[in-house]
């Protein structure tokens, strides 16, 4: 296992090098550089811009400038944010912590509500119940997110009031109090429930099937044979063997809900990683937008490599090679 | 010799055997299909969006009225004059709603259309040659899989700045195959085991005629329900993008610039008018789309006896 994880871990090297090739030649192509948010917006002298360039290595051949990034990403730094004025890593570490809040709330409320009807609909399969939770399922894969998102917002923040309708934090609220805590936990609750209910489908239907089909095996044919109760041989013995496939969806779900979070949080303005990289497309702000196109993609490497671990973990009967 | 009993006999005598022709497995899936009520409602109802999206112009007024700007019609309730009453622009929302859903379907038809091909002629090429080819080409799906598909689409799209609907039709297309070709690979690789696809290539059938003529139609129904598929998340991604300000230009009305309207919080809480017909529309095509889809795999599932 280790073996392999580390074996795993050296063959993405090349893929990551050929990913940030891609990035770079992308943000190269895209029209206007770095050059306008940089300099001294009075002084359009066009010597001082030419000596600015210079300076800033603008005019050096593509190559030099992408080993030059390179060079600094392998170090952590990712250069500066021409719009912030600040280093991308550091505006990244302030704007991750929101995305992780999001994104595992998210999560767990998609766990656990796929637990749930999945749990109900696969012991009272085809039962009115069932029906109503394969409405949700099909109404929730209909529905894009950012049409629930909206109405969401329009239900829960405008007409009821319960929760605001954007950002993360209230204004004047000091760091480190309960009252912090309950603003953030205000303001993450509306976009955690809509990323999470809308992707609970996937798992409900997974989880159901595979317990209908359980229900039917030999195993299970013996416990009612020796008379355990109908809730036990349920949640004993079927759960638990139909709980595992579904925790290797797992290591999907790490890229999935930061590629999802770009445009809840851009309906939220809720500032994490994907309302910051949709405010840096915009704003041409390159060394930002490389910087989380680098990460996401990485991350999308890592979530593979998560699931198929996990795959071997749950099932020793798939041997990892 | 032939055998001559029928010559014999006159031919009232005897009623004529009937050929006991089988039914194809296209014939079957067909009634199959015809039988799921659900699935059928969802199709009349996504002919009649498409209709109705096509006869956009007849119906109401040409594309061009749609952009125009009136100030005295602003912000208008739904009412006999408008049916789904005015924008903040005062453009008429229910023709722009039919409009929207011409360019929409068609960007959603096209990119399905485009994804596709691209997937099955990987797909198809990988899975029949195998050895090098499938290496190389499956290598190459693998890397393109590694892109997260929404990001990536917004970046390519900021570099064509003045782009068209064509560039986001092939921006989208490019990112998005690897599934098709992966899946239609792996259904190719099991259905080249069988003795017809030998027989072809002894009886000296070219690769490509022995793909096209005898492995495609034996994957159809495969490609088929995953274009349904393909159709449905390409509607979302569509709206999604145009939604973001990252799809098609603002001036053409879609049924995600539509809902742009509504990032704007006064429309979003008090002119609901201006929201919910598209994304109303939205959804319920979507839905019926995915309908549809489970329809068609239930109706090519052999095994299902619905």
């Amino acid at each position: 296992m280790l073996q392999y994880t580390i074996r795993r871990l050296i063959g993405m090297i090349p893929i990551i090098f050929l990913i940030s090739v891609v990035v770079f030649t992308l943000a190269k192509l895209m029209p206007g550089d770095a050059l306008s948010g940089k300099i001294d917006p009075l002084n359009s002298d066009p010597e001082y811009i030419e000596e600015m360039r210079e300076k800033m290595g603008l005019n050096d051949p593509i190559p030099v400038q992408y080993v030059r990034w390179m060079g600094g990403v392998v170090q952590g730094d990712f250069g500066d944010s021409f719009v912030h004025k600040r280093p991308v890593m550091e505006l990244i570490g302030d704007r991750l912590p929101n995305t992780i809040i999001l994104g595992l709330s998210a999560l767990l409320i998609t766990y656990l509500l796929a637990f749930l009807m999945g749990r109900y609909s696969g012991r009272f399969a085809y039962s009115f119940g069932d029906y109503l939770v394969s409405g949700f399922n099909y109404l929730a894969l209909a529905i894009p997110s950012f049409v629930a998102a909206l109405v969401a917002i329009y239900v829960f923040a405008i007409n009821l009031g319960w929760v605001p309708a954007s950002g993360s934090i209230g204004s004047g609220v000091e760091a480190g109090t309960l009252e912090y805590y309950l603003s953030k936990a205000k303001h993450t609750v509306l976009p955690a429930i809509v990323l999470g209910a809308m992707a609970t489908a996937a798992y409900t239907q997974f989880l159901r099937n595979d317990m209908i089909e359980s229900s039917r095996k030999d195993y299970v044919r013996t416990a009612r044979a020796k008379g355990t109760k109908e809730s036990a041989i349920y949640n004993k013995h079927i759960l638990r063997n139909s709980i595992i496939p579904i925790v290797t969806l797992l290591g999907f779900d790490i890229a999935n809900l930061f590629g999802g979070a770009i445009i809840t949080e851009t309906i939220f303005t809720y500032p994490g990683i994907g309302y910051l990289f949709v405010e840096s497309v915009n704003a041409r702000d390159y060394s930002v937008m490389m910087a989380i196109a680098m990460m996401l993609t990485i991350l999308t490497l890592i979530g593979n490599l998560v699931a198929d671990l996990l795959y071997g973990l749950v099932d020793p009967r798939i041997r990892l090679s | 010799m032939e055998p001559s009993i029928s010559h014999q006999t006159s031919p009232g005598l005897v009623e004529p055997a009937k050929p006991q022709k089988s039914q194809s497995p296209w014939a079957l899936a067909r009634r199959k299909f015809l039988r799921n009520k659900i699935a059928i409602i969802s199709l009349v109802f996504l002919l009649i969006v498409c209709a109705m999206s096509v006869l956009a112009e007849p119906l109401t007024m040409p594309v061009e009225e749609t952009a125009k700007i009136n100030l005295t019609q602003m912000s208008k309730e739904p009412s006999a004059d408008h049916y789904f009453g005015t924008d903040k622009s005062g453009r008429d929302v229910f023709a722009r709603t039919l409009h929207g859903g011409k360019t929409s379907l068609l960007l959603a038809f096209s990119i399905t259309l485009a994804v596709i091909t691209i997937g099955t002629l990987v797909g198809a090429t990988a899975g029949y040659f195998g050895g090098w080819v499938d290496n190389a080409l499956m290598r190459f799906t693998d890397f393109m899989m590694n892109f997260p598909f929404l990001l990536f689409v917004i970046v390519l799209k900021s570099i064509f700045i003045e782009s068209s609907t064509g560039t986001l039709i092939f921006v989208i297309s490019v990112l998005s195959w690897t599934g098709t070709a992966r899946l239609v690979r792996s259904k190719v690789m099991a259905e080249k085991e069988n003795e017809y696809i030998m027989s072809a290539v002894s009886i000296g059938c070219s690769a490509p005629k022995t793909i096209f003529k005898h492995l495609l139609p034996n994957v159809m129904s495969t490609i088929i329900v995953q274009a349904t598929i393909t159709l449905a998340a390409m509607i979302v991604a569509e709206t999604g993008l145009s939604f973001l300000g990252f799809g098609v230009p603002i001036n053409i009305p879609t049924w995600g610039n539509m809902l742009q309207e509504a990032r704007s919080p006064d429309v979003l809480t008090s002119k609901w008018w201006i929201w919910i017909p598209p994304a109303a529309v939205l959804t319920f095509t979507i839905l019926s789309i995915n309908f549809i889809g489970e329809g068609l795999k239930d109706a090519f599932n052999p095994k299902s006896n619905r």
